[in-house]
Order: C-alpha cells, then sequence, then structure tokens
C-alpha cells in the first residue's frame, strides 16, 4: 500500500483528530439497560455465587486454591460465594471467567457488571439459582444443575451477539 | 505471510512533537498478544474504577467486550477481510478490520464497492473518554487514512463507510466530512457514515486537491 | 504481499458483456470486478461450510427464497 506524506502532514492530521473517541463498529451486545423483565440483581447475583462455588467445588477446589490459581483476592472470593449484596471487581469476574474457560460476557452478566437484554438467560439464571444448594460433596441434583447451566452460558453468547 | 509496513507519526501528547509509528496492513499475533495483555488488563483498571465509583452501567466505556482474537480467527484466509494496525514505541496502539464485500448507501453512489470498515478500535490509553491523559494522537486518524488509501488501491476510488461508535459521530461528521446518513435500525441505531470520492480527496489532499 | 501474477480469461460474448455492464455500473475496471467476485465466492462458500444458508427477501412481501451454492 504505496501511501506517503510527511512528518506535517501526519501531525496535522493529528491535530485535527483532538481530542475525539475514533472507533466503529457494531456492539458485541446492546449496551442500553434491559428493559424486559429480566430477573432482578440479586436473584442474578445469588446465582453467580452459586456458580462460583459450585464450579470451585466440581474442581475440588478450596477457597484459598481457587483464589490462588485465578490469582484472586481471598476475602473477595469469600464475599462472592457467601455475601448477597457484594459486587465483584470486573477484573476478578475476568479472571474466573478465564479460570472456569466459560463466556466473559455472560459471566459479566450474571455478576451484575453488565446488563443483557436476554431475558430468557436471566430465567435460566434463577432457575439454576433454585436448583443448586450448598452441601459439602456435588450431589447428583447439583451436577445436573450445574451441566446445565453451564450449557445456557456457552449457548446464549451467539444468540445475544448481532 | 509478511505484513506491509508504512512509516506514519503519531503526535506524542506528553511531549508536544510526533513521534515515528508504523501502519501495518495485517492484525498478527503481535497484537492479539498486545490487545490480551496490554488493552485489556488497562481497560479493566478503569472499569474497576468505574465500578468503585458507583457510575451506572449504561455510562461504561462501549468496546470493551470485542474480542480481537476471536474476530481474527474467524475471517482468517478470506479476501474480503484485511485488518491493519498502527504500532508505536513497540505497541499495538490501534486496529482497525474491514470488510470489502459492502456496497455505498449514498443515493449518488448506491451500488458500488466501499471499504466497510466493520471495526476500529485504539488503545485505552489513547481514548480521552476514559478519564486519563492521552498518550498518543492521531491512531484513528491514521487507520481511517488506511481505510480511504486502500479503497483507491482496489479501485473503489476511496469509498469508506462505517457505523460510528456514539461517541465518535462528531469526529467522522465534523472533523473527517463524512456524509451521516443518519441511525440505521438494523445496526443497533448506530449512525452510518460514508465518504464519497470528493470528500476522500479531501480528506487525504486537501481542498485544492495537492498534498496539504 | 501485493505481488500480483497475470492470467488470460476467457470468455463468451454474453459473459464480456455483463463484466463491462457491471464494470460500468459499479464503477469498477473489469479485473476489479472480477476480484470482487472472487471475494463474494469465497465468503459465501465459507459461510456455507459454516451451516449458514444464503437468502434473498423480498422487501415488500417478506418472502425468502434460499440460493443454492453447491
Amino acid at each position: 500500500m504505496k501511501f506517503e506524506r510527511n512528518e506535517k502532514w501526519w501531525l496535522n492530521k493529528a491535530r485535527q483528530e483532538g481530542d475525539s473517541f475514533v472507533g466503529a463498529g457494531l456492539l458485541a451486545r446492546d449496551p442500553m439497560p434491559a428493559a424486559e423483565a429480566a430477573a432482578p440483581a440479586e436473584d442474578l447475583r445469588l446465582a453467580f455465587g452459586r456458580f462460583v462455588r459450585l464450579m470451585r467445588r466440581e474442581r475440588g477446589l478450596s477457597v484459598e486454591k481457587l483464589a490462588e490459581r485465578a490469582a484472586l483476592d481471598l476475602n473477595e472470593l469469600v464475599s462472592i460465594e457467601e455475601d448477597l449484596d457484594f459486587r465483584p471487581e470486573p477484573r476478578t469476574v475476568y479472571q474466573l471467567a478465564n479460570t472456569f474457560d466459560v463466556p466473559q460476557q455472560r459471566l459479566m452478566q450474571l455478576a451484575g457488571l453488565s446488563v443483557s437484554r436476554d431475558a430468557g438467560f436471566s430465567q435460566e439464571a434463577v432457575r439454576f439459582a433454585a436448583r443448586s444448594e450448598s452441601t459439602q460433596k456435588l450431589s447428583r441434583e447439583e451436577k445436573a444443575a450445574l451441566d446445565a447451566f453451564l450449557t445456557v452460558l456457552s449457548k446464549g453468547e451467539s444468540k445475544d451477539k448481532r | 505471510m509478511t505484513a506491509d509496513v508504512s512509516t506514519i507519526f503519531l503526535l506524542d501528547v506528553a511531549r508536544g512533537r510526533g513521534i515515528e509509528a508504523e501502519l501495518r496492513d495485517a492484525v498478527e499475533e503481535a497484537q492479539l498478544v498486545d490487545w490480551q495483555t496490554q488493552w485489556q488488563p488497562a481497560l479493566m483498571s478503569v472499569l474497576q474504577e468505574l465500578a468503585r465509583r458507583g457510575v451506572p452501567i449504561a455510562n461504561w466505556p462501549q468496546s470493551w467486550h470485542w474480542n480481537w482474537r476471536e474476530k481474527t480467527a474467524q475471517v482468517k484466509g478470506l479476501l474480503a477481510y484485511r485488518g491493519f494496525s498502527v504500532v508505536c514505541a513497540g505497541l499495538t496502539q490501534g486496529l482497525m478490520s474491514i470488510n470489502l464485500n459492502k456496497l455505498a448507501r449514498i443515493p449518488a453512489q448506491r451500488g458500488k464497492p466501499l471499504v466497510y470498515v466493520d471495526y476500529l478500535e485504539v488503545a485505552p490509553w489513547n481514548r480521552a473518554d476514559l478519564g486519563q491523559a492521552v498518550r498518543y494522537r492521531g491512531v484513528g486518524t491514521a487507520l481511517l487514512v488506511a481505510a480511504a488509501v486502500l479503497s483507491r488501491d482496489e479501485g473503489f476510488h476511496g469509498r469508506i463507510g462505517l457505523h460510528s461508535l456514539p461517541q465518535a459521530d462528531d469526529f467522522y461528521r465534523d472533523r473527517c466530512g463524512m456524509t451521516d446518513l443518519g441511525p440505521d435500525a438494523d445496526y443497533q441505531t448506530l449512525r452510518y457514515f460514508e465518504m464519497t470520492p470528493d470528500q476522500v480527496t479531501v480528506f487525504l489532499e486537501g481542498e485544492s486537491g495537492h498534498e496539504v | 504481499m501485493t505481488t500480483k501474477r497475470t492470467m488470460t480469461l476467457n470468455l463468451t460474448d454474453a459473459e464480456m458483456q455483463v463484466l463491462d455492464d457491471l464494470s460500468q455500473r459499479k464503477d469498477l475496471t473489469k479485473t476489479a470486478v472480477i476480484r470482487q467476485a472472487l471475494r463474494l465466492y469465497q465468503t459465501v462458500e465459507a459461510r456455507i461450510e459454516r451451516g449458514e444458508k444464503l437468502l434473498f427477501e423480498n422487501e415488500a412481501t417478506k418472502e425468502k427464497a434460499e440460493l443454492m451454492l453447491l
């Protein structure tokens, strides 16, 4: 691609740009808050906490071990699993998504850090929260609930995309 | 396949003078690594700050979820898709993905092929909307120039088209002189802009048609 | 990367006519038309390969007819 201009030309262009924000392209999801009936934030956060706990236990990890593996603060991880009012940091959710190998977008929505228009996903999250209980070992019901919800998490990605 | 590299200049804001940079006609592994290990964490810390300050989600920066690695893999080997990147000081400063399959919509240009910008994003530290000092100015413009030049090279006479991210509307309309075709209902109501061959001449050569 | 090679095309009169026509309508050289056709063909093939379908939709009636590519 032969295109040559001198430094003066480029700097002139840069000055023309000024402090403008430059960006283009379809957003991979709708950034506007959901208008339809989505589950209330607490329900989603409950599902998020349960999901993190079950994924951890399915891997046979203690909270300390998971915190170590995902490079997270132990206190924050405990709060995620136990405190319904707790709002996790975006970086934490990002790390968890990578550690559990689940779609980042979806986990962000579950954690209440971004909004989805997909009311179906909210319903599935609520359903998952209801089916999951916290006991020592992963019961058969819990395993089934977790597997079903993992499918929803991965499937939902393509539906929500443009 | 080796990328074609052109020398360009950006404005180093802190030093108040020009700095040499590369305009590459590809998005390669090095760019994807930078996106993953430099852009994402920088964006995450901005989001952390916003969350901490209780800023409503609707006001958060809007392009943080685009997955460049995924998108690049999707179009690999396809002639109709090309990538461009700007590299400066050993770091990727901006990325652009274009599509050669689309047609112009402006009535006078209708049906004629153009270079459509699928996506254009600059590194978080070059964005004015994240509440920090901008490092390099001119990255977005450089990528737009690349699109216009590619359009000429491919015989499309410079025609380009894109859907603008909301905060960039004024830039395309007022600073680049593009035609605003209004919000597109099929594209999340993002505004659709096009540059005609004449507008590209002004953009690249100035009013007189000579290098300014 | 942009080194090009030359190829001779053998086209019928009708095909040449179409090429000329498209070239005019689209404000492209004949070579550019062929290159566009190649890009489009490859993109369509790739998506069909992925399991997608290429459809035409009638703007007025919203009827869809399928374009089959083998």
